[in-house]
């Protein structure tokens, strides 16, 4: 009867309850989820801005508004590198500067005479299981098996400078006898005989003074393998 | 002028390419000027070469000077010749003076102790490279200028570079000259031959690419990242390429490789197979000769494995041959290949 009747109309004012309940909670998500694209999306712009802005600086666009965070990390690393190269730079005009390999080590050998840089000749050296070489660039003729045998066991460091006098002294005796042919070509008479060692010359030329000219003959030679001037000239008439 | 001598020149000019006769007549400087300028080298050749035998005719050429056009000309076309390569050996250590007159002179002098007849010519060059050129005879004949040797020398250093085509017989008289004449106690055929001179210099002086570790700064411009590819190309295996790249340049190096027709290999391994198989009754070694052949060898081998023909990294038997200084391997069993030492000379 007026009981059945009233828990009928009260279970559907329950449900229509639970249903608003529902209904509202819904759209309290959909806010929520709209809200959060918004947000996204403003993430998104702000981002492709910052890239935009990246691409039109390294293509060098000018008027581009720099981020200063960015640029002073950036600024840090160039400086950074400026100076690793200026290192390297220095450690090569040594004359002697090395890099280690996976098996051992890896030297440069750079020559110059009289403020002229000339070639750079590399030595590949194994460390294991005792100091070998294992290749090199060096020109044939310099004797680096007798230098190896003496020091490079014993003495590393010796070795290298040995090494690197002998390097240095052919490479300075080869620039002063090409100088002379380029430089004093008129004065030569013929060619200038030389060896690949560049220890020998021998040449004639003449010398004029007052519209007259005298034949000379020249033999220069190089005792020392570590020097770069000659121990015995011979001129003669 | 000789007969033999008139015909020698005539059949060397013949030789030479015909835009080039004039040059190299001009280089070999026994013709004046005013008597080049009367040939007409837009003729047929062997009239050009009557003419210019004619005109040596008038200057009286003798063989020796007959002999420096022969050099000339081997010197410009020297892979059309085989050269193998020697190496001295000597006990003593001290710094050599290297004296070219003395040199000569002993060379000469040795030579022709042993032999009578024979014709020696000397060139040097500006690589500090001394060419001679010799023609061998027999006690009883004249040398015969057709088939002659030539020897490549360059001085303080422990390497001959030789093209014989001659009569195995006059080989050690050569080389006895050679080791006399340079302060030398020995030598010894090199397993390396080739018909470029001068790759096997840049081999045996150490002068072909090597791919060195250093600090140096080299101008980078060969590892630049690829040009501009079409972007709807995506490449799978990029990683894979990059392996592959950096193993070639590490085993060879990034500039051109020294010219080598062939390497050869001689097995004398054991034949493995399957035990139930016994393809052989006897335990012998299975004598077997590989051979690679190229226009180029070095350059095509380094190109196999970018290529995909080959995995990267390539066998070293492939690879050392620049740093071997050899292109005749003999493989026997047991670790592998005869062994050059480490420190190779």
């Amino acid at each position: 009867g007026l009981f059945a009747h009233l828990e009928l109309l009260e279970a559907r004012a329950y449900k229509a309850a639970v249903k608003q309940e529902e209904m509202e909670q819904q759209k309290e998500k959909l806010a929520r989820l709209r809200a959060r694209v918004q947000e996204l999306r403003l993430q998104r712009d702000e981002l492709r801005a910052k890239l935009d802005l990246q691409r039109k600086r390294e293509l060098g666009k000018e008027g581009a508004v720099l981020d200063p965070a960015q640029s002073s990390a950036r600024a840090v690393v160039e400086w950074k590198i400026k100076k690793l190269k200026s290192m390297l730079q220095i450690f090569y005009l040594t004359g002697i500067s090395g890099k280690l390999t996976k098996r051992g080590v890896c030297f440069c050998i750079s020559t110059a005479y009289e403020g002229t840089y000339l070639d750079s000749y590399h030595l590949d050296l194994l460390t294991k299981p005792e100091v070998q070489i294992y290749r090199h660039s060096l020109p044939i003729f310099i004797p680096l098996q007798q230098i190896a045998k003496k020091f490079l066991q014993t003495d590393i460091r010796r070795f290298l400078a040995v090494l690197s006098d002998h390097l240095n002294a052919y490479m300075g005796r080869r620039y002063q006898a090409d100088q002379l042919q380029e430089r004093f070509s008129e004065q030569l008479e013929g060619t200038l005989q030389r060896n690949s060692l560049c220890n020998l010359l021998v040449f004639n030329y003449k010398v004029s003074s007052q519209s007259e000219t005298f034949p000379f003959h020249a033999r220069l030679l190089y005792g020392d393998p570590c020097c770069s001037l000659p121990t015995q000239v011979l001129v003669s008439c | 002028m000789d007969e033999t001598v008139a015909e020698y020149i005539r059949r060397t000019v013949l030789k030479i390419p015909r835009d080039e006769i004039k040059a190299m007549l001009q280089k070999w400087g026994f013709l004046s000027e005013e008597q080049l300028e009367t040939v007409n080298f837009h003729q047929i050749k062997d009239n050009i070469s009557q003419d210019v035998v004619q005109l040596c005719e008038e200057n009286s050429a003798d063989i020796k000077q007959a002999a420096v056009l022969d050099m000339i000309y081997n010197h410009i076309y020297s892979n059309k010749r085989t050269w193998s390569v020697y190496q001295m050996s000597k006990r003593g250590e001290d710094t050599e003076v290297f004296d070219l007159t003395d040199f000569k002179k002993k060379f000469k002098r040795r030579l022709r102790s042993d032999l009578k007849n024979v014709t020696i010519n000397f060139k040097e060059y500006e690589d500090n490279a001394i060419w001679i050129r010799i023609a061998w005879g027999t006690p009883y004949k004249k040398p015969n200028q057709y088939k002659t040797s030539y020897v490549v020398y360059h001085s303080q250093t422990p390497y001959v570079f030789i093209s014989a085509s001659v009569l195995k017989s006059n080989m050690p008289l050569l080389c006895q000259a050679l080791v006399v004449a340079s302060n030398y106690h020995d030598i010894r055929e090199m397993e390396l031959r080739s018909h470029s001179l001068n790759s096997l210099k840049d081999i045996v002086f150490k002068k072909y690419s090597q791919n060195f570790q250093s600090y140096y700064p080299r101008p980078l411009q060969e590892r630049n990242v690829a040009p501009e590819t079409d972007l709807r190309i995506v490449e799978e295996n990029r990683s894979e390429k990059e392996r592959i790249q950096r193993l070639t340049r590490e085993a060879f190096g990034d500039g051109p490789q020294p010219k080598l027709e062939f390497a050869q290999y001689k097995l004398e391994t054991m034949f493995k197979s399957d035990p139930t198989m016994d393809v052989l009754d006897k335990k012998e070694p299975f004598r077997c000769l590989v051979k690679f052949s190229s226009p180029h060898l070095l350059e095509s081998l380094k190109s196999l494995a970018p290529m995909g023909m080959a995995d990267a990294p390539l066998s070293p038997l492939l690879t050392c041959i620049p740093q071997k200084a050899r292109n005749y391997f003999k493989i026997r069993e047991k670790k592998g290949l005869l062994p050059g030492s480490f420190l190779s000379p």
